[in-house]
Formats: C-alpha cells, structure tokens, sequence
C-alpha cells in the first residue's frame, strides 16, 4: 500500500515572461515503510518538491496525498495539526529550539498537542539515539552530531508515518554523518516510518532503497540501489 | 546607480512596509513639534490683540518679554525638549527593529565588501531618506491640528481666549518641526547605524542574529504550555532586554502618574467649582440685609443664567455631646447643595438627600483635627440636628481649616425654620456668555445702597484651568503614545531576531495561536513586570510629589491612592502589550513556512 501519493505536482514561482517553473508535473508514490533518497544539483526542486510533500508549501497545481488524504484539501490548522502528528522533520541546520533541553526539544511536538509524553518511548528513543546522559543539556552545550541526533528523536516522538529530512548531514562530518544514516535507517526499520531524504552524497543515496532525482523541475526515478 | 548609496532609494520601495512604522514615528515627531511651537505662536499673537486693544504703542518684543510670552516660551521649550528626547527614542526603536530585521542584509553588504563606516553611512542616509517625505506631512498635519485646537479654543473654551487667531501660520512651527525632523533623525539613526556595523558577514548565511550561546537555562515547560514558557523565557533570557523593556513600560507609568500630580495640582491652584458666580451681591454690614425679593426681580433680567442666595449666622449657642459650644450656620440652596456633590466635595459615607427640604440633617465642614463625625447629633435653638455629611475641608477660610470652629450646612428652608430669617446675606449670580457690562450695570442699579455688588466676570480661571488641564493631558497622550510604539518596536525587534526559530516551530507543528500566544506572552512578562516595578516607584513618587506640590501648600488636602489614573496607565500598557504582540505575529502569519526557516 502507498504511503505517499504525489499527483502531477507544478509549482511556478511568479508569472508572465518572468515564470520560473520549479516543479513540472511531478507524479511518484512511495509504499509504507520505503526509504527514499532524492538527489538532484542545487536549484533542480528538490527542496521545494520537500517543501510540498511536508505541507510547507502549497503547490500551483496537483495534489499529496498521505495516508490515502490528501492534504491541501485541510484548512491550515487542520493541517498543522496533520503535519505535528504525522511528518517528521529533520533539516540540515538541525533548527532546534535553543531555549529548550535535549529532551524538551525531543517531546517538543507533543507538547504543542498539550498531551503527555509516552516516558517509555521516550527514554526508549533517547537510549537509542544514545542520549541519555545529555538529556538536560542545552542545544549550545552539545555537538553537531549531538544535535543532529536531538532532531530524529524529535521527528520520531509523535511516530509518524513519514520522515522527511532534506540533508540531515549536510553539516555532519564523515564519521557522524555514517552514524546519524545509520540510526535514522535503523529507527525506521523498528517504528516501520518512511523515510524521504534530500542528499548530496552519493553513497549516502545508495544506502536508500529508492533514489529519485530532480532536474529542472522534473522528477526521474532511478530505481531500486540496495539489491 | 552611481555609488552604492544610490541603493537608498531602491530598498526604501521595496521594504515600504517595513518603513512604515519608522516614518509614522517621524511624522508624529515632527507634527508634535509644529503644533507645540505654532500654538505657542498663537498664544502670542492673541495676547498681542488684546493688550493692543488695551494699549495702542505694544510691540512684539514686549509681548514677548510679558509674563504670559515668556510662560508661553518656556512651556513650549519644555515641550520641545521632551518631544525630542521622546522623539529620539520612539524612532531610534523604530530604525533598531528595522535594522534587525534586515539581519540578513546588512551581512550580505559586509559579505560582499561594505565597510563598517560605509554601513553607518548608509543606515544614517537611509533615515534621512524618510525625512523626504515624514516632515511634509508632519508639518502639514502639525499647521492642521494648531487650526483645530484654536478653533476649539475660541469656540469651546472662549473666554481670555476668544483672540485666538483660526488659520494663522507660524514660520516658527514649520521651521522647528522641520528642524526637530532632521535632528532627531540623525541622533536616533546613530545606534542603530552603528548596531548594523557591527553585523558580522556570517549572519549573512543563517540569516539569524540570535546568539544561541547566550542561553543558560531551560525554560520550564512543566509550569507552564509550552508556548507560553518560551514566551516567557524569551522574555526573561536577556537581562539586558529585559531591564529595558521592564523600565520602559515602568517609565511610562512613572510618568504618567506624575503628570497625574500634576492635574491635581491646577485643581488646588484654580479650584473650579460648579457654584462659582461672575457677581456677588452682599449687604454692606455682613448682617442678612439683601432682600430675597431681589432673586426674583433679577432672575429675569438680561445675562442672568442662574441667581440663588446664601443665609448665614455666626456664633450662635449651640450643644454637641452635653457640650455647650458656638457654632455658624450657612443656607445653601438646592443648587448650591447638588454643586456639592458635583464638585466631589464630600466626604465618603455623606448622605446629602437628607439635608434637602425642611429636615434635621446639616452638612459641617471638617479637617484634619476636627472631631466631627457622621451621625452626631448637635442642638441648635433647641432643635437637635444630626450631621448627615462632612465636607473635605471648610470652603469659608482660605486655608481649608477650620480652625476647631464648627460651621453647618442647611438648607434654605431648615435655616428659615430654625432662624426665621429670610433674607439673604449674600445673592450669587451666574451670567451667560453673552452677558455685557450694561447687562451688569442695570443689575447695580436696582440694588438699595447697603448692597454691594462685587464684579467678578474677570477673575474667572475656568479658561486657563482647561488649557492647563489639556497641556498635561496632551504630555500623557505623547508619554502613552511613546509607550506603545517603544514597546511594539522593541516586541517586533525582538521576534526579527528570533524569526528563523519560530520558522522551525511552524514547521514542526506550532500553529498560528500557539505562535500569537508565545509573543504575547512575551510581552505580558515585560507588561506585569513593568507594571509591579512601575506602579510601586510610580506612587512613590506620586506621594512626594503630592507632599511637595500639594500637601505643603495645601493643608487640608488629603492624599490618596491614585486609583483611577493608576488603573488607566496599566490598562493601557495592557493594551500596549496586546498591539505590541499582535503586529510581529501578523507579520509572521503573512511569511511562509520555507520563507522563516530559510528554507529546509
């Protein structure tokens, strides 16, 4: 079953003469559980192919559908609340909220649902991200890889059906960039999540099942890697 | 372009929005300033007509040098001294959000190889920029307003100022305000010119100007939701900010509540009462001698608005607790008894609807050592009386003491019934507004020859008491109007600096409310803080004003909480705070997701 449905997606930036077409008619779908790299040069809308299937920003034509809804049929409060609960977030400058704790940031999204944190999962989630002993500590007190690992926590605390990270190690070196692919394919496997992830690297994109790539707008799937 | 300052003009139409605030605050600066110096120049030249009228060889120089010109001098300097430094500091805010939220910018500039000393420049030009079109419009708007508070002021209020010219221009309000526009430009420009060199070409990258190091403690989620423990966090994090934006809010309300002192003050100085009267008729021995024929008979003459009369009898054998005493007793009309209560004369637990009519209820008058309480009971001609009310102070001695003497209040008839006197001794006559000195001389002319009649048309204050009281009104306009636009700059400068973080928020589930309540709670933290802080120094100072400006002068004044002026101010930086916190967070509804994050 398809987790993920996208629909002849366009999105044109301005108008007229001055028209930049960033998206061109961009169908795929993704089934449930599937790890997917997208790669593309700089400018090809990759980012912008993210932004639409994260509900960041709206397409000029087509439609997303995940979980069988498609979701710019929502009000934007419906779909805040739809993107809180079932899309992960990592992103390459890890954005985490620097007035918050390792795991306040983690539980961030479920504190914004005004619900209580599962403790279980939690200490589950910073056993495995192995950040147990720097759980009171502040954004600044950590590592690039620290923080990076803060941010999955954060996008798997709500167990969302769909993960999408556009270069979770673009800031990363080699050794924490092996480690953060490492976890996040790991994780996945265990919560049974669809992973959705913009890189550069190439050997990164061939740890994926699937790669995509953009070019001028227009999406080619390249087929399976890891057979 | 011909030099990188030919920029100015191109990033002033594209960030037009963004400049609004800074060119509104000009506008007001420059409006105030021309408004202050042309009313001052009205002033001037009304004073100018009338002692011409009186004196035919006046010249400007000795208007000037008059005791009225140079009260109107020094009001108008210090007006426009606070103007400018409220100026000042209203659009240095102004040019400082600006500048934050053009982080990215002025990186960019430093980046590709814009110097400290060129971004200065170029901040400083930029401001100058606005003036272009701000001083036009504040000058105009200023010449506006001046023709209307005239017009109010000859119309409304009459009186001494019924000179007052209606559409004059003056070359000193429009220089000043030009001037004042220019001025406080520059100075207001130089922090933040300065605060824009200082932006590292690094920002230029993240877009960010956050100092993420800075931070040293969590906020405490588990108190509070979320959102509004970032709020508050975001608030309390800086020491810094939060000192400052405390203190402003604080400022506003010290300010405020010592202008407050000050509207007090002219009500002491020029007491204004309901009851006062334009003439006096009074028998020349001081016995009841004026005829209360009279009221009738002068009723209906031409400039009467209203007459009504006062009996009086002094020293008198009286008996207050078994005690044998003297007293005096005054009638007071149901006119005179309602102004009373008008005049907020009373003292709390009064209950004047007794007095009215034949009864046995009298008001006497009190201070700060008399023993006299609601409910005692005095004999009077053997008649027992019981004290339904007290006055604040004894309105008959200039003091306001009553110096251990007890002076009663009653009505006309309760004094007729107990005295049997029905003459007056004084007749008090309100006269309209177009009552002329013929009008008053067939007054004196019916008048036997033991009444006198006391003129008292020109010592009427009521004129200058509002123009007082509208001065110190206009000051807390201007203290509450920097209030709100200091804050809001300082709230919106704020959220600029943090834009990215919020970004990230939106993106991983915080919606608009939650957005809106973090900001607000931002602002409330500032808002309650400046408001506990404001409103114990605020009433501090209020009381040693009190003391120094009233109290000492005015014995029988008695000091009180400013409630009502108290609750105003707080309610207005309440709603500071509300405006103050709803602006960044449109601003931020209006960006898209991918716009605040930087892109992901």
């Amino acid at each position: 079953m398809n987790l993920l449905e996208v629909n002849n997606i366009c999105k044109t930036y301005g108008s007229g003469e001055t028209a930049v077409h960033a998206l061109k008619k961009v169908s795929f779908s993704v089934p449930k559980g599937e790890y997917v790299a997208i790669v593309g040069e700089s400018g090809s809308g990759k980012s912008t192919l993210l932004n639409m299937i994260g509900a960041l920003d709206t397409p000029t034509s087509g439609e997303v559908k995940i979980g069988g809804m498609d979701i710019f049929t929502m009000d934007d409060r419906k779909l805040t609340v739809f993107r809180r609960r079932n899309i992960g977030f990592i992103f390459q400058a890890f954005n985490l909220i620097p007035e918050l704790t390792v795991e306040q940031n983690i539980i961030f999204p479920v504190l914004l649902d005004y619900q209580r944190p599962d403790k279980k999962y939690l200490e589950e989630l910073l056993t495995v991200l192995n950040l147990n002993e720097r759980r009171n500590h502040l954004p600044s007190q950590l590592s690039g890889g620290q923080q990076q690992r803060v941010a999955i926590g954060r996008a798997l605390i709500t167990r969302p059906s769909l993960i999408l990270a556009d270069e979770p190690t673009g800031n990363l070196d080699t050794q924490n960039s092996r480690e953060v692919i490492a976890l996040l394919k790991e994780t996945s496997k265990k919560y049974e999540q669809t992973i959705i992830m913009i890189t550069h690297n190439r050997s990164i994109a061939q740890t994926a099942d699937r790669v995509l790539q953009v070019s001028d707008g227009v999406v080619a799937d390249l087929g399976r890697c890891r057979e | 372009m011909k030099s990188y300052l030919s920029l100015i003009p191109i990033s002033a139409k594209v960030h037009k929005r963004q400049n609004r605030m800074t060119i509104l605050c000009i506008i007001f600066a420059v409006f105030l300033v021309t408004a202050i110096f042309s009313m001052a120049e009205m002033g001037i030249r009304m004073e100018q007509t009338r002692l011409v009228n009186k004196h035919d060889d006046l010249t400007l120089q000795d208007i000037i040098s008059s005791t009225t010109g140079q009260t109107l001098c020094i009001i108008a300097i210090v007006f426009f001294v606070l103007v400018l430094i409220a100026g000042v500091l209203m659009i240095s805010s102004s040019i400082n959000s600006n500048v934050t939220q053009r982080t990215k910018f002025f990186g960019m500039m430093r980046c590709i190889g814009m110097s400290k000393q060129q971004i200065i420049h170029f901040v400083k030009l930029e401001a100058l920029n606005w003036c272009k079109a701000a001083i036009p419009i504040g000058v105009t708007l200023g010449i506006i307003i001046t023709w209307g508070l005239c017009a109010v002021l000859r119309f409304l209020v009459g009186e001494e100022f019924s000179d007052i010219p209606l559409f004059g221009i003056s070359i000193a309000g429009i220089i000043s305000g030009i001037i004042v526009g220019i001025i406080t430009v520059l100075i207001a420009a130089r922090t933040p010119a300065k605060r824009a060199a200082k932006v590292s070409p690094v920002t230029a990258a993240s877009g960010n100007s956050e100092i993420t190091g800075n931070i040293n403690h969590a906020a405490k989620v588990n108190l509070f939701k979320v959102e509004t423990a970032l709020g508050i966090h975001h608030a309390v994090a800086s020491k810094k900010t939060l000192i400052l934006m405390t203190g402003s809010f604080a400022l506003s309300i010290i300010l405020f509540l010592s202008f407050s002192v000050l509207v007090e003050f002219v009500g002491y100085i020029m007491p204004q009462s309901a009851a006062a009267a334009d003439i006096n008729i009074s028998s020349v021995d001081v016995s009841n001698g004026v005829d209360s024929a009279l009221v009738d008979t002068i009723g209906t003459m031409d400039g009467v608005k209203r007459i009504f009369g006062r009996r009086s009898v002094f020293n008198i054998p009286a008996q207050l607790n078994s005690n044998a005493i003297e007293i005096d007793m005054i009638s007071y009309e149901d006119f005179d008894l309602n102004c009373l209560v008008k005049d907020d004369m009373l003292k709390k637990g009064s209950d004047i609807s007794k007095v009215y009519g034949n009864s046995h209820y009298v008001l006497a008058t009190w201070d700060k050592g008399s023993t006299l309480e609601i409910g005692d009971k005095i004999i009077v001609a053997d008649e027992e009386f019981e004290i339904a009310g007290l006055l604040k102070y004894d309105p008959f001695n200039s003091d306001g003491l009553t110096n251990g003497e007890i002076t009663l209040i009653t009505s006309g008839d309760t004094f007729i019934h107990t005295t049997g006197i029905t003459d007056y001794s004084l007749i008090m006559i309100q006269t309209t507004s177009d009552v002329t000195d013929e009008d008053v001389t067939a007054i004196r002319e019916i008048l036997d020859h033991d009444c006198t009649l006391n003129d008292l048309r020109d010592q009427r204050t009521s004129g200058t008491y509002i123009a007082f009281v509208f001065c110190i009104y206009a000051f807390l306009a201007i203290i509450a109007l920097v209030t709100v636009l200091n804050i809001v700059n300082s709230i919106s400068m704020s959220v600029s600096s943090k834009i990215k973080s919020y970004g990230a928020m939106r993106a991983v589930g915080m919606n608009e409310h939650q957005i809106t309540k973090m900001i607000v709670a931002e602002a409330f933290t500032y808002a309650v803080l400046g408001g506990i802080v404001g409103s114990m120094v605020g009433l501090i100072v209020y009381r040693l004003l009190y003391s120094i400006l009233i109290g000492n002068h005015f014995s029988y004044a008695i000091w009180s909480l400013p409630t009502i002026p108290l609750l105003i101010i707080l309610l207005f930086v309440c709603m500071a705070a509300v405006i103050a916190a709803y602006l960044p967070s449109k601003r931020i509804h209006n960006m898209a997701i991918t716009e605040t994050i930087n892109e992901l």
